[in-house]
């Protein structure tokens, strides 16, 4: 059922793939933390805003994928832009989450203890609430870096310049060849796998102080109801 | 060891918007002054703005009129940052850094500051070693890894970190074990024999108060002063029927733990060695007010009472011959407890000893008794209760 | 601006709504596979879920399988169920079926954690009170434990129907029907209308299906804070 002699022809596009496939997603979620952890901040500070913010996330989370990547190419044409956006999009809400958790879940008596000792607004900021926050960041950056290398996939449908690993699934389903079809899904499973434990291990190493039974909340786990949404 | 100094309160008020006066929190008309390096606590029922006048010291909460002088300067006229930084703060949750070692959270206000590192770490050691914590096995653990008394330990190493010249304790020992909270109370104490700050103190449990202040501020729902003193002073004329009600009914015994043994004037222990000549031990006893023969050791250390009636007869003492025993006290033992153990033992009289064990005189149950005779006849003047 | 118009133009005629092809047809089959889906999902993941959560035997597996799902894209499930199917029937095997599986195997991580976690994070000394009572396992898991888990179930399958919707999508792409043709065919006609169309259904459903559980779960949880609570508790810890 499987080709392997196929297979072996193509190893060079695999790793070619492989590369797209973690540029796009290093990409978005690069982008993605960046804009958020802004907006977190904002909305730890600015009780105003922070409903709006999570409320466009949430939305811009529920729709399909595949339309969100549709919908751009009039907008964007062809280019990386266009697979990249969404992608970028989809990371919010699961960032946003984590890090209004994080940032919520700092205790009350330790920022007392923070302000009593004179720390500066920015400085207990970076000191003490972004540091007791980390394990629910980087738990974040883990389920946001898992759910994008899933998404990089369907960028595919916008041609065979896109979609990373996705490409031999479209392709594969195109010429109803099997092997190849395992041949995109398969590593892309394994790359999401893995980029999940290489997180986890970093994230123990950046906060040896934090329970290991922290768990980061998850948009896509039905996790959205415990909050104020 | 910098010096302590005094915080000063002139007519300070704090109402919140939207309420009127006697809401929970809310702060009136407050004047009082605590001299440097003593130790003043706010006790009061829940609600009565104690701790609101105490984050009013280090800013944490801005007063609504009047002022607040450390030193003789205006909180309000000074940074509120480098201010806070000059005031030790603890609390009852501890509110330790939980990202951070000991050690570091230690050195937290010392690293504000611009201390380096070895600067740091050299002072965060020294001053777990001033609270009990041994550097060494406590410097690098996190605070997840500490039980309660060790936390407040830590937070008040914390406060102690760049020897601001005022501590402000919110109910510090209010979230450990009665057994904890006793060694904690003491042991602060003796550290500020040593430091002489200037220290505020939250609490709403009047024992601790008394046990803990130089001087006492008692205060009522509607954040008003209703007396202002030193424990004996509030626990002998209570102000008002609020003080009377909130200091208890057994204030008399309260009064008690304010004496120690050392206090006193002890009465003399008639004592024999064995190998004494009994009849000669007898004589020496029989003048006393309390006329009992202690027998006792080479050093002075007591082994027991000699029963009088036994004794008739006998030619030379023998250490067998202790029949009964007493409790022991020292100098800093309260009369309160001195007496809660005599009633414990059924006993008249208890042994105050010295440091290496040897009988210094003893303390009788009537003396104490005589004592609150005496200070109850001083307060039959006063309104009571 | 002629995306707008195109778009507009295309949504309101009537033509496109009608037949076999049509809007009302594709919204339809996206609805009915959706439901089908997430009712299979439901047959197993809640009743596993609830044995996991009562017993508290094998509750990690619960949580793995959750994080397992997560690392499974859809359209690898989608890829790698294809040929599978297409073996077994040459006919469907590569258009409907591989597209189910995959919304199947989606829905089941959601709703068996919350499940899991909402059974088991209901208050232990109800449970204790209620046993000793007198109520049989049984009785303590319909009247007790199942109806204080409400919440958090409904809020599984809310996340599962976001992604089952999302699913159904793509499988337009590997020969399915649903309201994901339009694009399929929007794309392929260069129709931008159509494409543009085809988003906005396709976004106006999945929002139209989140807002049906926002209100649900408004309702439910209107009743008491202990039900608020238990949502609270379970979410924490799925």
């Amino acid at each position: 059922m499987i080709d392997w002699a196929w297979a072996a022809d193509h190893l060079d596009e695999l790793l070619e793939r492989v590369v797209q496939h973690a540029f796009f997603a290093g990409l978005a979620v690069g982008i993605g933390f960046v804009i958020t952890l802004g907006l977190a901040i904002w909305a730890a500070r600015r009780p105003v805003v922070r409903a709006p913010i999570v409320s466009i996330s949430g939305i811009l989370y529920t729709i399909p994928s595949v339309a969100l990547f549709t919908a751009l190419v009039p907008v964007t044409g062809l280019a990386i832009q266009t697979a990249v956006i969404p992608l970028i999009l989809y990371t919010f809400l699961i960032f946003l989450r984590n890090m209004l958790a994080g940032l919520d879940g700092v205790a009350p008596d330790v920022l007392e203890a923070a302000d009593a000792m004179g720390y500066g607004r920015w400085q207990r900021l970076l000191r003490v609430e972004l540091p007791l926050a980390l394990p629910l960041i980087v738990g974040g950056v883990r389920l946001a870096t898992v759910s994008t290398i899933g998404l990089v996939t369907v960028s595919g449908i916008l041609g065979d310049r896109f979609g990373g690993l996705g490409f031999f699934i479209f392709e594969g389903y195109r010429r109803s060849f099997p092997t190849e079809i395992a041949f995109g899904a398969l590593p892309t499973i394994f790359l999401a796998i893995a980029a999940d434990v290489l997180l986890q291990r970093i994230q123990r190493r950046l906060t040896p102080w934090a329970p290991r039974t922290m768990r980061p909340i998850d948009p896509g786990r039905g996790t959205v109801v415990g909050s104020a949404a | 060891m910098s010096s302590a100094e005094s915080v000063v309160f002139e007519h300070v008020t704090k109402r919140y918007p939207g309420t009127g006066k006697g809401n929970p929190g809310a702060v009136e008309d407050l004047s009082l002054e605590v001299p440097a390096g003593k130790v003043c606590v706010l006790v009061g029922p829940s609600g009565c703005g104690k701790t609101t006048s105490l984050k009013m010291v280090n800013r944490l909460i801005e007063p609504t009129s009047g002022r607040i002088l450390i030193g003789g300067t205006d909180v309000l006229q000074r940074d509120v940052i480098e201010l806070r930084r000059g005031i030790g703060y603890v609390i009852q949750q501890v509110g330790l850094f939980p990202h951070q070692t000991v050690a570091d959270n230690v050195a937290t206000v010392p690293l504000l500051l611009g201390w380096d590192r070895a600067r740091r770490r050299a002072r965060a050691a020294e001053l777990l070693a001033l609270v009990g914590l041994e550097p060494a096995r406590y410097a690098d653990r996190f605070p997840s890894a500490l039980s309660g008394g060790e936390r407040q330990r830590v937070g008040v190493a914390r406060a102690l970190a760049a020897d601001p010249p005022v501590l402000l304790m919110d109910e510090p020992f209010g979230a450990v074990d009665p057994i904890v909270r006793e060694r904690l109370q003491n042991e602060l104490l003796r550290l500020q024999e040593r430091l002489a700050k200037t220290i505020l103190f939250v609490t709403h449990d009047i024992d601790e108060a008394i046990k803990m202040g130089d001087l006492v501020a008692v205060l009522q729902v509607g954040g008003r002063l209703a007396q202002f003193g030193t424990p004996d002073e509030i626990l002998a004329n209570p102000a008002s029927d609020f003080v009377a009600r909130f200091v208890g009914a057994d204030r008399g015994l309260k009064r008690l733990a304010l004496v120690r043994v050392g206090d006193l004037e002890l009465q003399r222990a008639a004592t024999a060695r064995a190998g004494d000549d009994v009849e000669e031990a007898r004589k020496r006893a029989a003048g006393d007010p309390f006329p009992y023969l202690l027998l006792v050791d080479g050093d002075d250390r007591p082994i027991g009472w000699l029963d009088d009636r036994r004794l008739q007869g006998l030619g030379a003492l023998s250490e067998d011959d202790a029949e009964s025993e007493s409790p022991l006290f020292d100098r800093h033992t309260t009369l309160k407890d001195a007496l809660s153990m005599l009633l414990e033992a059924g006993v008249q009289a208890g042994i105050v000893v010295n440091e290496k064990g040897a009988v210094e005189g003893l303390v009788t149950v009537e003396m104490i008794l005589e004592l609150t005779r005496a200070r109850a006849s001083e307060t039959m003047i006063e309104p009571g209760p | 601006m002629n995306l707008v118009t195109d778009t507009v133009a295309w949504l309101l005629d009537p033509a496109n709504w009608g037949g076999n092809q049509g809007i009302g047809m594709r919204l339809f089959e996206h609805i009915a596979f959706s439901g089908i889906s997430i009712a299979v999902a439901i047959a197993f993941a809640v009743p596993v879920g609830i044995w996991i959560g009562h017993t508290g035997r094998y509750a990690s597996l619960g949580f793995n399988l959750a994080n397992l799902g997560r690392a499974l894209p859809s359209l690898a499930i989608i890829g790698l169920v294809l040929p599978v199917t297409a073996a077994i029937d040459p006919q469907l095997g590569f258009k409907v079926y591989p597209t189910l599986v995959a919304m199947v195997v989606l829905a089941v991580p959601p709703i068996l954690v919350n499940t899991q976690a909402g059974v088991a994070g209901v208050d232990r000394d109800l449970v204790e009170a209620a046993r000793a009572m007198g109520l049989t396992e049984g009785q303590i898991v319909r009247r007790v434990e199942l109806p204080l888990a409400v919440a958090p179930i409904l809020a599984g399958l809310r996340s599962a129907s976001v992604q089952v919707i999302a699913t159904a999508t793509l499988g337009a792409f590997f020969g399915g029907g649903g309201l994901g043709r339009f694009l399929v065919e929007g794309i392929a006609q260069r129709d931008d209308g159509k494409t543009f169309g085809g988003v906005v259904l396709v976004a106006a459903l999945a929002l139209a299906a989140e807002a049906a559980f926002v209100v649900l779960q408004r309702l439910i949880r209107s009743p008491g804070a202990l039900r608020m609570e238990t949502s609270r508790a379970a979410t924490s810890a799925a």
